[in-house]
């Protein structure tokens, strides 16, 4: 195979606010995961710009990136990404330690985080030891649990059962009301586009249409 | 092979060359000790004044290395704190076979060396002698034995007697008994009609600063002791090969687990990245963790090792063959001696040399997509 050039995305213009449940749909290869990862500072355009939290992702070093995910963006996967030798609390807790909040404020933190998950009783637990449902909810928590402005969740309900995915999908809704955090998903999941307020569908690396549910 | 079979695989490797490695140093650094200490009681005392045509290596420079103890340290003499020797050639006949030795005339009553010198103050009618035990065995003589005994005196006269063996001594210095035998000072002076007279004069305190005296050569201590250091040296030299073969080997052992695991923990890797780490972060962590190993390492050879380097600094490392034929220094039986420097100086190099290796592959991780590493898509 050569290495010839792709074109993901092309001619997308798109602006988010503060509090929207949005999900960027479409078939596999359609750029839904290259934009997401573009938004999270994971990954930059060839061309255009993403301006996240008014930080332009194309002019931030490696080092401004890493703070603007460390500080405003929470990652869902759908793998869940759970580190396997640690337990539940530590998991959740990683993202204060990188942020230097102090061990009590941090015991609050994780607690509120996996109370809102509905996890407290398995903080000692480590990730092979729960179920598939039950490790997506201890990602949620770890995305949420420094209260950042945006939340970015890739197919997060791809591994799992109905019951499951409407579970974890409630607690995100809930989450996005109280905390106002901004949740921007990238899904071809029913599902998961069930729940959405604002469905962006791309086909072939451009917007394909967009549909916003009234309340 | 699980993850963790493979850490403490290394582990025990890593242990392994942090215990040979100390005992070897030690067995070095004992040996030089006691060599040297050796080669004090023995042989060199403080230090030695030379008469200036003396030379050790050089049998036909014995007959003319003579000369009357100088005035200058008479005192030192008197004290018991220097001893003169008279060192001549002669031959003698054991078993009616003729043999070249050095004859070494030595003050029954000294105090300085371990010699048993107090065995020549006999009244015999033969000239009492002592010898070393790896001499006697060459000569296949033992305490009691009579041997001809042929030298020539400072006119040319040759001259014969009989020597009585009152005395056979072991050491683990082979210069003071290769070819050689003692008898009392005084009989050799006269035997060779020197009286007064020495060859060499060892004192006892190397820390004297001592005078120049006029055709007397000053050796001091280093001097004496500068093969035993060079020998050490070069020996080291051979050990550091072997010393590098081991770290090698746990090397490459970390090394290949360090590229494993980046291989295996790709998406690892990535979630770091995404929850904030900077990817200077990650290779840092994944160069601490591998650093760990010679942490690890470290605990479990003061587990393990330190029963063993105490045991064998009490009960010696002895030679399997006898080591009175080396021609060296060296005793029979070896006691290393571990200091904390050479304990943390060795902790740190492989701790040092560890690091390094963990980092050489981990670099890999700064080049990684973070999307692919997500995903563990990279090759």
């Amino acid at each position: 195979m050569g290495k010839g050039e792709f074109t993901a995305l092309n001619g997308i213009e798109l602006l988010f606010t503060t509090g929207e449940f949005a999900g960027l749909i479409g078939p596999s290869g359609s750029g839904k995961t290259t934009l997401l990862n573009i938004i999270g500072s994971l990954d930059t355009p060839t061309s255009g710009d993403a301006v996240v939290l008014g930080k332009s992702i194309s002019s931030l070093s490696a080092k401004e990136a890493a703070r603007l995910r460390k500080e405003n963006l929470g990652f869902i996967f759908q793998s869940y990404n759970l580190l396997a030798v640690h337990t539940v609390y530590e998991n959740v807790e990683f993202p204060l330690l990188l942020l230097n909040y102090s061990s009590s404020e941090r015991r609050k933190m994780v607690m509120d985080a996996l109370e809102w998950v509905g996890l407290t009783d398995k903080v000692r637990s480590k990730p092979p030891q729960l179920s598939g449902g039950e490790c997506q909810r201890v990602a949620i928590a770890r995305a949420i649990v420094k209260k950042p402005s945006l939340v970015l969740a890739d197919e997060p309900t791809a591994n799992l059962d109905a019951a499951n995915s409407h579970n974890i999908l409630q607690t995100m809704v809930t989450l996005n009301k109280e905390l106002k955090t901004t949740f921007l998903f990238a899904t071809h999941d029913d599902k998961v586009i069930s729940y959405l307020r604002r469905k962006i569908f791309l086909l072939d690396g451009t917007v394909d249409r967009e549909e916003i549910k009234s309340n | 092979m699980g993850a963790g079979l493979r850490t403490w695989l290394n582990v025990i490797v890593l242990s392994f060359s942090f215990v040979i490695i100390i005992f070897m140093k030690g067995v070095m650094i004992g040996w030089d000790h006691q060599a040297k200490t050796d080669m004090t009681n023995w042989e060199i005392g403080g230090g030695q004044y030379w008469y200036k045509d003396y030379d050790p290596l050089d049998p036909f420079s014995l007959n003319e290395s003579h000369a009357p103890v100088p005035a200058e340290v008479a005192e030192e003499i008197a004290r018991g704190d220097m001893e003169p020797f008279l060192i001549v050639p002669g031959t003698i006949y054991p078993q009616g076979r003729l043999q070249s030795i050095v004859i070494k005339g030595i003050n029954p009553g000294q105090s300085l060396f371990l010699l048993p010198s107090h065995k020549l103050d006999t009244i015999t009618e033969a000239i009492p002698a002592i010898i070393g035990s790896s001499m006697a065995k060459n000569i296949k003589a033992k305490v009691g034995d009579r041997i001809t005994i042929r030298w020539r005196d400072v006119n040319g006269t040759f001259d014969a007697g009989e020597i009585l063996i009152t005395e056979i001594f072991s050491t683990g210095v082979p210069a003071v008994e290769s070819g050689q035998i003692y008898i009392p000072l005084k009989k050799l002076q006269q035997m060779m009609i020197m009286p007064g007279e020495a060859t060499i004069l060892t004192f006892r305190d190397s820390e004297i600063n001592r005078p120049e005296i006029d055709n007397w050569t000053l050796r001091t201590k280093g001097d004496l002791t500068a093969s035993v250091d060079k020998m050490i040296k070069t020996k080291t030299a051979g050990q550091t090969i072997l010393y590098g073969i081991l770290l090698l080997l746990a090397m490459l052992a970390i090394f290949d687990t360090q590229v494993l695991s980046i291989f295996r923990r790709q998406k690892e890797i990535g979630t770091y990245i995404a929850l904030g780490y900077t990817r200077q972060q990650v290779v840092g962590l994944f160069t601490v963790e591998g650093t760990m190993h010679a942490i690890l390492a470290a605990l479990l050879s003061a587990a393990y090792g330190l029963p063993f380097l105490v045991w064998m600094a009490k009960t010696g490392w002895t030679m399997p063959i006898d080591t009175s034929e080396f021609g060296i220094a060296i005793a029979q039986t070896l006691y290393p001696l571990y200091s904390a420097g050479l304990v943390f100086s060795t902790v740190l190099i492989v701790t040092t040399v560890t690091a390094i290796v963990s980092y050489w592959p981990s670099r890999r991780i700064a080049k990684m997509n973070p999307t692919d590493a997500l995903r563990g898509k990279l090759q």
